[in-house]
């Protein structure tokens, strides 16, 4: 490390590097900096006590467990779903594959409202597949599942664009390789595909799961913002907001905060770890 | 036998990329399959090991027929060039990992495990991952990882394709050792002529998905059969020279040709000689010596015990040379030598003779076709019927006029060759001028045949936009590149004015006061080739008969076809001009080729006004042989 020090603080230009550095910071902490501590301020302005009181609300509670489910099951179907269309893209030679790989991918481009509305038109009471399902009492929308719907569809391409290089840069010799051994596809699936996967399954995961838990504007149109019934927690806190109860908000926001802290924190040590052996960088 | 092929076949995309090939390997053998990339030999390889499908032909290995049996049951052992050892598991657990899929139990997959790692000399670096082993390692790690089950054959892909030199020499070595110990049968594929010398029991050579020629490594360098093999495995002087009475003829060197190298009398035959065969001498050698002639050193080479020269010397007439390949307009011969390093060339003048040589066996017809790229695929078609007939091989050649162009020519070439039908053939894209790259392509290889159809410009118009004169307007009917190809050319050239459903009646004239012998000979060999019937022709100016010179030229003509069984008959006529009358003949008897002498490739004026072959190539409705005159 001290043989690289001259390297970090010195510009390619042999200028002093603390200008420019500091001039960043100065600029990042109006920006990122502050609004993330204003959080942590404001929550804590009651004391701990007027914290833990606002957490502990049912409406609070009800917000942050069905926040982590949704977010859990999203990743849990996703990790698999993604798997597989990243399998299907990188190892089949198919008419319209390309089309298919920026289908997959479309999510990320479009705003989060215009998702739920188009979920809204298609399962909703009067939407095209929603009111031929109608008649059997069969209604997603405004329930837990329309959110999980929500949630599959924003978060889709997370997964998959972790996987897909990971698939794409592994060699079918390795397939071949374990064919040749004897192994059948299964076998060559699970213990050859699938552990060369691991890294990526996990780094997929967890950002599926970030995405998840502070998703709003797909819920906010497919849940109905119904309380202790389809309420996110990223919900919640609009919603209190909206209320004027500032100190309910704000305990719920630290503490997605946190999560997100903590998820983040593990992406990168994970990635990092991973990154010369040919996993992806952040 | 541990593995035969027959008649293995694998088409990609219609192409022929592995050709029947058939091949019995034996019991513990060390086989080699050799050739560049683009060959097939990867492909057979994966083919033996089911990661491919054949198109025709059976796989056996130690006597199962395993040709619709996928990888898993085939018992094969594989090693890739890119090692692809499993990154996630140990080493110990990568060569556990075939006897784990076969439920053998723990104590004896470690006791395996352990003597493959002493084996390969690995021992103690069983819990290491992929990436703290050196290529070599990894290389070490998938031999033993593939020998684990005990394979029934061990399959090795280029494994040495991505090694230094010195671990490549280290890995060979252990390999062979290995190999021996274990006694397992093995094929590996390279193109690495060193790496098959130093490994092989006997060696494959392959060259565009056929299987040339198999031998012990001695022996295919020594005397190989074919051009490609000669050239191929190390270095050498190739000329190609005639067969005149069992002899071979280069000019005034004369070679005898063994009795068991079948040739035809006056076909092309070709010499080769290994740079250690050739000797050189200050002084004249005396008489018994073959002596090529006196050369100038004009490049030399230290490589450690050994000099190699290479020398220039003038040509010997009526002799192609092909390897090394003589620059394009270049006069010379070259010949490549090897004296031992302290030896003092202090004069650039040497005397160049022979103390051994080996004549190669007489090649498979080759038939060059150029291809514009556009309109008609009359010719292709017509080629697909020859080479079928002849059972020839061919070359698609299209020029590209830069390199940008060369993928779309390929493309096109690629759907006109389908469409064709001519799916054998392979193909080749050259960039430059058509003429010259034609010479080039003719110069590099042996071709017996060239076939091309002539392309009229759309308007036959001349520098000021005039309509051109009534003579340059018939030349231009033939196009630009067909003349010049013509008056270069060292090799029949067939111009496909219109395609026939088949080739067997063949019209040979010997009009014009030209009685040129190539015209029959090539004609009559390109008969009996095809099958054919000749008709051959004299045209006679009046009604005399003909002189008792023309009569005898006409019976040797005919009593030649007939000693190589071709039927033959003989027809005089009367025409005005010998073109009207070859014309109104071929018209008559309703022919499929016309064949007509020219005067060869010294004449650069050869399409005068009253030239028999352009007006015969004018008129005709058929396509047209024009056989070049004889040198030397």
């Amino acid at each position: 490390m001290s043989a690289r020090a001259p390297d970090v603080q010195r510009a390619a230009g042999g200028a002093p590097a603390l200008l420019p550095a500091g001039l960043l910071v100065l600029v990042l902490l109006p920006l990122l900096l502050l609004p993330l501590a204003a959080i942590f301020v404001f929550a804590f302005r009651g004391g701990l006590g007027e914290f833990w009181r606002a957490l502990s609300s049912a409406d609070a509670q009800f917000a942050l467990r069905f926040s982590l489910l949704i977010a859990f099951a999203t990743a849990l179907i996703n990790a698999v779903l993604g798997t597989f269309a990243a399998y299907v893209l990188s190892k089949y030679r198919f008419a319209g594959r390309e089309a298919l790989g920026i289908v997959v991918n479309l999510p990320v481009a479009i705003p989060t409202v215009v998702v739920g509305t188009s979920l809204l038109l298609l399962w909703g009471p009067i939407g095209l597949l929603g009111k031929l399902i109608e008649p059997f009492g069969l209604q997603p929308m405004f329930t837990p599942v329309g959110v999980l719907l929500a949630h599959l569809f924003v978060t889709f391409p997370y997964m998959l664009g972790v996987i897909k290089p990971l698939l794409d840069e592994l060699e079918t010799t390795y397939e071949e390789a374990a064919y040749t051994i004897g192994a059948s596809r299964w076998q060559t699936f699970r213990y050859v595909i699938l552990p060369a996967l691991r890294g990526g399954l996990f780094t997929g995961a967890l950002l599926t799961f970030a995405h998840s838990l502070g998703e709003f504007g797909a819920t906010v149109m497919v849940s109905g913002n119904l309380r202790l019934r389809t309420q996110t927690a990223p919900l919640y806190i609009f919603a209190q907001f909206e209320a004027g109860n500032i100190a309910n908000a704000n305990a719920v926001a630290a503490v997605l905060a946190v999560l997100s802290f903590v998820i983040f924190f593990f992406l990168l040590r994970f990635t990092g770890r991973r990154a010369p052996a040919g996993g992806p960088g952040v | 036998m541990s593995i035969v092929l027959e008649r293995l076949t694998k088409k990609y995309d219609g192409l022929v990329v592995v050709d029947q090939v058939s091949l019995d390997v034996a019991d513990g053998e060390l086989f080699v399959l050799l050739g560049t990339s683009g060959s097939g030999k990867s492909t057979i390889l994966r083919l033996i090991a089911g990661l491919s499908r054949p198109d025709g032909g059976r796989i056996l290995l130690r006597g199962r027929d395993v040709t619709a049996l996928p990888p898993q049951q085939r018992g094969t052992g594989f090693v890739f060039q890119n090692y692809s050892i499993f990154r996630h598991m140990s080493v110990a657990e990568n060569i556990e990992f075939g006897l784990k899929i076969r439920k053998t139990g723990a104590a004896e997959r470690a006791r395996r495990r352990d003597e493959l790692l002493e084996l390969v000399g690995m021992a103690g670096l069983g819990s290491r991952y992929a990436d703290q082993l050196s290529g070599g390692q990894q290389q070490r790690v998938a031999l033993a990882r593939a020998l684990a089950y005990e394979p029934s054959v061990l399959l090795l892909d280029e494994p040495f394709g991505a090694l230094d030199v010195k671990t490549r020499a280290q890995l060979r070595r252990s390999l062979k050792d290995v190999q021996r110990k274990l006694g397992v049968t093995a094929i590996l594929v390279t193109h690495d002529q060193d790496e098959a010398f130093e490994l092989a029991d006997r060696i494959g050579v392959l060259d565009h998905g056929r299987l040339l020629e198999v031998g012990v490594p001695e022996k295919l360098y020594a005397s190989p059969r074919t051009l490609f093999a000669a050239t191929f495995l190390g270095a050498g002087t190739v000329l190609v020279g005639r067969s005149r009475h069992d002899q071979a003829r280069f000019g005034p060197v004369v070679l005898p040709i063994p009795p068991d190298v079948p040739h035809e009398d006056g076909a092309p035959v070709q010499v080769l000689f290994r740079p250690e065969e050739v000797v050189l001498s200050a002084e004249a050698p005396n008489d018994k010596s073959i002596v090529l002639g006196k050369g100038t050193i004009i490049e030399q080479s230290f490589t450690g015990a050994l000099r190699r020269v290479r020398l220039r010397l003038p040509r010997l007439p009526a002799t192609r040379q092909i390897a090394p390949p003589v620059p394009f307009g270049e006069e010379g011969m070259l010949v490549d030598a090897v004296v031992p390093a302290e030896t003092r060339l202090a004069h650039d003048a040497w005397w160049v003779s022979l103390r051994g040589w080996h004549i190669l066996q007489q090649p498979e017809p080759h038939i060059l076709i150029f291809d514009a790229g556009q309109g008609s695929t009359s010719t292709l078609t017509l080629a697909r019927q020859i080479v079928e007939q002849m059972d020839a091989s061919a070359t698609v050649l299209a020029v590209a006029g830069d390199q940008e162009e060369v993928e779309t020519e390929r493309a096109a070439l690629l759907s006109r060759q389908h469409e064709a039908g001519l799916t054998r053939a392979q193909l080749r894209v050259r960039t430059g001028n058509p003429v010259e790259q034609i010479a080039a392509e003719q110069n590099e290889s042996l071709y017996s045949l060239m076939m091309l159809a002539p392309r009229a410009r759309r308007a036959p118009v001349d520098a000021n936009g005039y309509p051109e004169r009534k003579r340059l307007r018939r030349l231009n009917r033939l196009g630009p590149i067909v003349v010049r190809v013509l008056e270069r050319a060292s090799l029949p050239v067939m111009v496909v004015k219109k395609e026939r459903p088949a080739l067997k009646r063949l019209l040979i004239c010997t009009a014009g006061g030209e009685p040129g012998k190539s015209d029959v000979r090539v004609g009559g060999r390109l008969a009996r080739r095809l099958g054919a019937s000749v008709t051959l022709l004299y045209v006679a100016a009046n009604q005399m008969e003909p002189s008792r010179i023309v009569q005898s030229h006409l019976e040797r003509a005919a009593s030649t076809l007939r000693s190589i069984e071709v039927p033959v008959e003989v027809r005089v006529r009367q025409a005005r001009t010998p073109a009207k009358g070859i014309l109104a003949e071929s018209r008559e008897g309703d022919h499929d080729l016309i064949v007509v002498g020219s005067h060869g490739p010294q004449s650069r004026s050869i399409f005068g006004r009253d030239d028999v072959t352009l007006q015969v190539l004018i008129g005709a409705d058929r396509p047209v042989l024009v056989v070049p005159a004889e040198e030397g």
